[in-house]
């Protein structure tokens, strides 16, 4: 602690930068934020970068190349809490969802047989493959409204919980017409909760973004799909968008 | 050799770093890296839904996702042949103008305003420029609510989709958007003189080509069906490859593009340059004002082309809101069915032009192709800042190059996920050029082009060089006047030039210099430049060196100057050991 202000770093992993953004994004709430804790490490934000100790470490995005493994494993060794700051970091993102094989085909395809000198690329993988993860904000991006509520119960020294529930709770709670009934594939019952059902707000069924909920009620959930008369399949298929490498325990879970 | 290394360029989004090597007084090579792994985000893309595809794709880009929606939208409706209503066009137009302003605001105020007021960051600026800062962060408040109001959230939102949106605005918010936007007008005004009348240094300015949209109707506007180039020729959005002509290069995972060989920079600049003559409105007169013909060839002008962009923004939203508002009757969503088909999508997100590309088949996205902006501007970025390096150290100000090169990526404004984070700076040994040399033959066996002029004393050098390696048995040697046989090669080899050429050092100092490089900066003692433009492409270019040696004498005689002698023969020797 410096002045008794926590010491936070801010890192990108490869992923969209979107929720880095939307800590740029908390517009209103940014020179509080600034104020508050003392931000060590923030590239899109600022140039004058410290990388020391820290209380907190947000880590966003995916690990891709092998130059962001020894990165992470630095900020894991600086920092006494490391959080997974949005779907890439917490699940690996929609660029995880490539098997080995898959990926090198797709990689050649793109790139050709471009050699790389920088830096060797992988598959991409959540952070959590590689070290110790003490906290999970998923969503692509994370909610502001999860964030702020993480952050201030962080600079108060109360560990924030989980969000057990699906989304399909905040949808009810929202008192909208349930779009399963318009035989649309909504993922809202096996998806986690956080977003505050906005795809479904507005007529749109829910793509899964926050990652797969972890729930013991997800069979019920897919029973309730399959009887609206989708496949198990396709509703693996739509999961997996999203899901990252955690798609195959949210599946044995099924 | 030296490197002056910015590794972790700070304040744009992503991760990305830019080097740049020295060479005694000669800047060799300024590499533009991009850190951030792979996505393969187009490959995600296939064997998905259309409708899949309209979530997955925009996760390109968080700023930008808006930018990428409409362009993915565009194309898939292309090729679903959807046919949307006016309302529908004009509330996809509010959205994107929500992008624009949120994306300006966040890089003029918030990024590139501490430049060059010479502060570290926005915050520690705050204390000094309170209003300017909060302005900043009211516009960028005010571009995210437009885009929330619309999509459900400002990042990644999903209300608009093929056909049209899940739910339109109520008629309070948009009337909200349009008195908040009346509002801002005389803040507006003052953003325009302030970024419009800043003191931007003349360090890199150079003669540039602009590609944007064509809007049609001779209108201002973000997207339409042709691109334009600054040279006034037009393309038809399906021959977008004949513009953009897509590479990978070895030292980033962002791809590049080539026009005619030539570079080429997109973005507000790119807009304003094309299209500044059809701004009407205040913005006209502010373009009028202020436009001059350093906007053409000065990366730095980019903020302001951006203040003058948010101008138009705010001058469009209250018709925008009136045109949608006038159409109440027409539906938020129109039915489509799924069919076989081709689209392309072209629209100008915040920093530049941006194409998506589709085939579905069977229901599913076959094949896709998506160019962001950034990919196209990367050569764009390593361009202006070697200028500006080779400048400042030819003014004796070394330590300056650091941070103009951070100041001059960004100008670009570039967000890395398009595919950027560090400067660095590097001075290698003298005899830097004979690793360079080897470690290229080694990989593939060169071409070797000898150029010069037998009586010209020391700018015989690189014709004598190519005759000695003919000599010792080297393969595919030539000399300029075999320009059609260079022309025609297809081989991945690298092309290695040899050739006298002034770098104002001693007589006899080798450089090895990336082409490229010495079409931009070094001054040569005969006409190099459009011989090589004319003989080679654009992925040629990048394969291809100058291997120069410093001349002493190039007046009237075949006597090559001692110094010279030797250095062929360093080379000789390199080679053939
Ligand atoms: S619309 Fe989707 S999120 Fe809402 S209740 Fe139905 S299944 Fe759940
Ligand atoms: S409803 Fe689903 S897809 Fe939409 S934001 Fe929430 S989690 Fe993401």
């Amino acid at each position: 602690m410096n002045n008794g202000k926590p010491k936070i770093g801010i890192y990108e992993l490869t992923g969209c930068a979107g929720d880095a953004l939307l800590i740029v994004d908390c517009e209103m709430e940014l020179l509080d934020i600034f104020t508050a804790a003392d931000i060590q490490s923030f590239a899109m934000a600022k140039s004058d970068n410290i990388d020391g100790e820290l209380d907190v470490a947000l880590v966003e995005g995916s690990v891709t190349t092998e130059k962001e493994i020894s990165e992470l494993k630095d900020i894991r060794e600086r920092a006494k809490i490391v959080v997974a700051f949005g779907n890439c970091a917490a699940h690996g993102g929609i660029q995880a969802r490539f098997d080995d094989k898959e990926w090198q085909e797709n990689l050649k395809k793109v790139y050709g047989n471009q050699k790389f000198t920088h830096t060797k690329p992988v598959r991409s993988k959540p952070i959590d493959e590689f070290v110790k993860v003490d906290f999970y904000l998923p969503g692509c991006p994370v909610s502001k409204e999860q964030f702020l509520h993480f952050l201030t119960r962080m600079l108060k020294g109360n560990p924030p919980e989980h969000y057990p529930t699906p989304v399909c709770v905040t949808c009810k709670y929202n008192e909208n017409d349930c779009l399963l009934n318009n035989g649309k594939l909504c993922l809202g019952p096996l998806t986690a909760d956080g977003c505050g059902s906005v795809c479904p707000n507005h007529n749109i069924p829910c793509f899964g973004c926050w990652g797969p909920v972890e729930n013991a009620n997800a069979i019920a959930e897919l029973h309730l799909l399959k009887e609206k008369g989708f496949s198990v399949e396709e509703i693996k298929k739509r999961m997996a968008n999203f899901a990252g490498t955690k798609l195959a325990d949210a599946i044995k879970q099924l | 050799m030296k490197t002056i290394s910015i590794d972790h360029l700070t304040r744009v989004e992503g991760n990305g770093g830019i080097t740049a090597t020295i060479d005694g007084k000669t800047v060799t090579e300024v590499k533009f890296n991009v850190f951030e792994g792979p996505r393969l985000i187009e490959r995600l893309t296939v064997g998905r839904t259309p409708e899949e595809d309209v979530s997955l794709a925009p996760r390109i880009c968080a700023i930008c996702s808006v930018s990428h929606k409409n362009a993915v939208l565009r194309a898939m409706e292309d090729a679903l042949d959807v046919n949307v209503s006016k309302k529908i066009i004009y509330s996809r137009e509010l959205m994107h103008m929500g992008e624009m302003i949120e994306s300006h605001s966040l890089h003029t105020f918030l990024l590139a305003l501490p430049d060059f007021l010479g502060y570290p960051n926005a915050i520690a600026m705050a204390g000094d420029f309170e209003f300017e800062a909060k302005i900043g962060l009211e516009m960028k408040n005010y571009g995210n609510h437009i885009m929330k109001v619309y999509n459900g959230r400002w990042i990644h939102g999903e209300n608009a989709v093929i056909g049209g949106f899940g739910q339109l605005p109520t008629k309070e918010d948009l009337t909200w958007i349009k008195s908040r936007a009346l509002q801002f007008m005389p803040f507006v005004n003052k953003t325009v003189a302030l970024f419009c009348g800043l003191d931007y240094p003349d360090i890199p300015e150079d003669d540039t080509l602009y590609v944007c949209c064509e809007p049609g109707n001779n209108e201002y506007g973000f997207w339409g069906d042709e691109i334009l180039l600054s040279t006034g020729e037009k393309y038809s959005k399906y021959d977008y490859p004949k513009v953009t002509n897509e590479y990978t290069v070895s030292h980033s995972f962002c791809k590049r593009s080539r026009y005619n060989g030539r570079p080429f920079s997109v973005g507000a600049l790119a807009r304003v340059n094309n299209l500044g003559d059809r701004l009407e409105g205040q913005a006209g007169e502010m373009y009028r004002k202020y436009f001059n013909d350093r906007w053409k060839k000065n990366p730095l002008f980019h903020a302001a082309a951006q203040a003058l962009e948010i101008m138009y923004c705010f001058e469009r939203i209250p018709q925008l809101v009136d045109l949608i508002l006038a159409d109440r009757e027409e539906p938020a969503l129109i039915p489509y069915t799924t069919k076989e088909g081709t689209g392309t999508g072209l629209v100008e997100a915040p920093r530049g032009t941006l194409i998506h590309h589709y085939a579905i088949k069977n229901g599913l996205v076959d094949h896709s192709d998506i160019i962001t902006p950034t990919a196209m501007n990367a050569e764009e970025i390593e361009r202006y800042c070697h200028i500006a390096a080779q400048k400042l150290l030819d003014e004796g100000k070394e330590d300056e190059i650091r941070a103009r090169m951070d100041i001059v990526v960004r100008a670009f404004d570039p967000c890395i996920s398009c595919s950027a984070h560090s400067v660095e700076i590097e001075r290698v040994p003298e005899t830097a050029w004979k690793d360079r040399l080897l470690e290229l033959s080694a990989k593939k066996a060169p071409f070797f082009v000898g150029v010069g002029t037998e009586d010209r004393s020391d700018d015989r050098a690189g014709l004598e060089l190519a005759a000695r390696l003919k000599e010792m048995g080297i393969a595919d040697v030539y000399t300029e006047k075999d320009i059609d046989s260079i022309r025609s090669i297809q081989e991945q080899r690298p092309i290695i030039f040899l050739d006298a050429v002034n770098m104002g050092e001693s007589p006899g100092k080798i450089t090895l210099i990336p082409v490229d490089h010495v079409l931009r900066n070094v001054n040569n003692s005969h006409k190099f430049t459009p011989f090589i433009v004319g003989a080679l492409n654009g992925a040629q270019i990048k394969n291809s060196y100058v291997l120069g040696i410093q001349p002493g004498t190039t007046d009237f005689g075949t006597e090559m100057s001692s110094s010279v002698k030797e250095a062929v023969q360093k080379v000789v020797s390199a080679l053939t050991n």
